[in-house]
């Protein structure tokens, strides 16, 4: 594979979100998504990547360019080896969080993007992946 | 640790001004050097410059709400300041609601509100 289009950031702790901001930044600005979408995504990474840190303490993002129907886009899987996911449907809910957190990251980075899937399984861990498409 | 957070007295008001991609501990450094600050200084109001800041997520929106909260709970003010148009959609559909905050388009407008006695903009 092209190594340009894809790239695998370690999660290991809370200083390596901003690691994973940078890279999701530069992988959206070559798919050529604009300011606006940019920001979204990396907001989204943001969110998803702090979910490791909290809830499993260690995982990895891997980063992808991505094509459909002729249409690029970037693809974001977010996986762990952590607790895994109690109650997926609760987790999706706005405000819900076993953290103490906003309850925020899962139902809003899936706002922020065109598609979200999330698999989990208790004590194995869990894989959330994001797309998010251009505009033609 | 070297430092990432300044914090500078303007006319009775603290200014701070936020990096372009803060990693959570200079946001945490943020809470701990604004409160100390506004004692020190013996401020009425904190004005965040976040002009520069390119994402914010739900950790640093709650960073900035719980610092409003503690900074009015003192007796100041809280105004932020600069937010990208970008990052204003983002929150918006991620669900950040910056409670207790105030807001201004620019810093200059910032230091307008904290100077006015009155009327007190806030974030809905």
């Amino acid at each position: 594979m092209n190594p340009s289009l894809y790239q695998m950031v370690s999660i290991g702790g809370e200083g390596d979100i901003v690691a994973a901001r940078r890279a999701v930044r530069e992988a959206a600005q070559a798919v050529g998504f604009g300011l606006t979408d940019t920001t979204r995504i990396v907001t989204a990474a943001s969110e998803l990547a702090r979910n490791i840190c909290k809830y499993a303490g260690a995982g990895v993002m891997h980063v992808r360019h991505v094509e459909r129907d002729d249409r690029a886009g970037l693809e974001l899987d977010f996986v762990d080896k952590g607790p895994g996911i109690e109650d997926l449907e609760k987790a999706m809910e706005e405000g819900f969080s076993t953290s103490g957190g906003l309850g925020l990251g899962l139902p809003g980075s899936k706002r922020l993007m065109d598609e979200m899937d999330v698999r989990s399984t208790a004590g194995r861990g869990t894989t959330v992946s994001v797309r998010k498409w251009l505009r033609s | 640790m070297p430092s990432n957070i300044t914090v500078v007295k303007v006319r009775g008001v603290l200014m701070v001004t936020m990096p372009a991609d803060p990693d959570d501990s200079t946001i945490g450094e943020l809470q701990d050097k604004a409160l100390e600050s506004m004692e020190q200084h013996g401020a009425s109001a904190l004005v965040l410059d976040i002009t520069a800041v390119d994402t914010v997520d739900s950790f640093f929106a709650r960073t900035i709400s719980e610092t409003a909260q503690m900074v009015g709970l003192m007796g100041g003010r809280t105004v932020v300041a600069g937010m990208q148009p970008a990052v204003a959609i983002t929150a918006t559909q991620l669900g950040l609601t910056f409670r207790l905050v105030e807001t201004a388009l620019s810093v200059d407008r910032a230091l307008d509100i904290v100077s006015e006695k009155g009327e007190r903009g806030r974030a809905p």
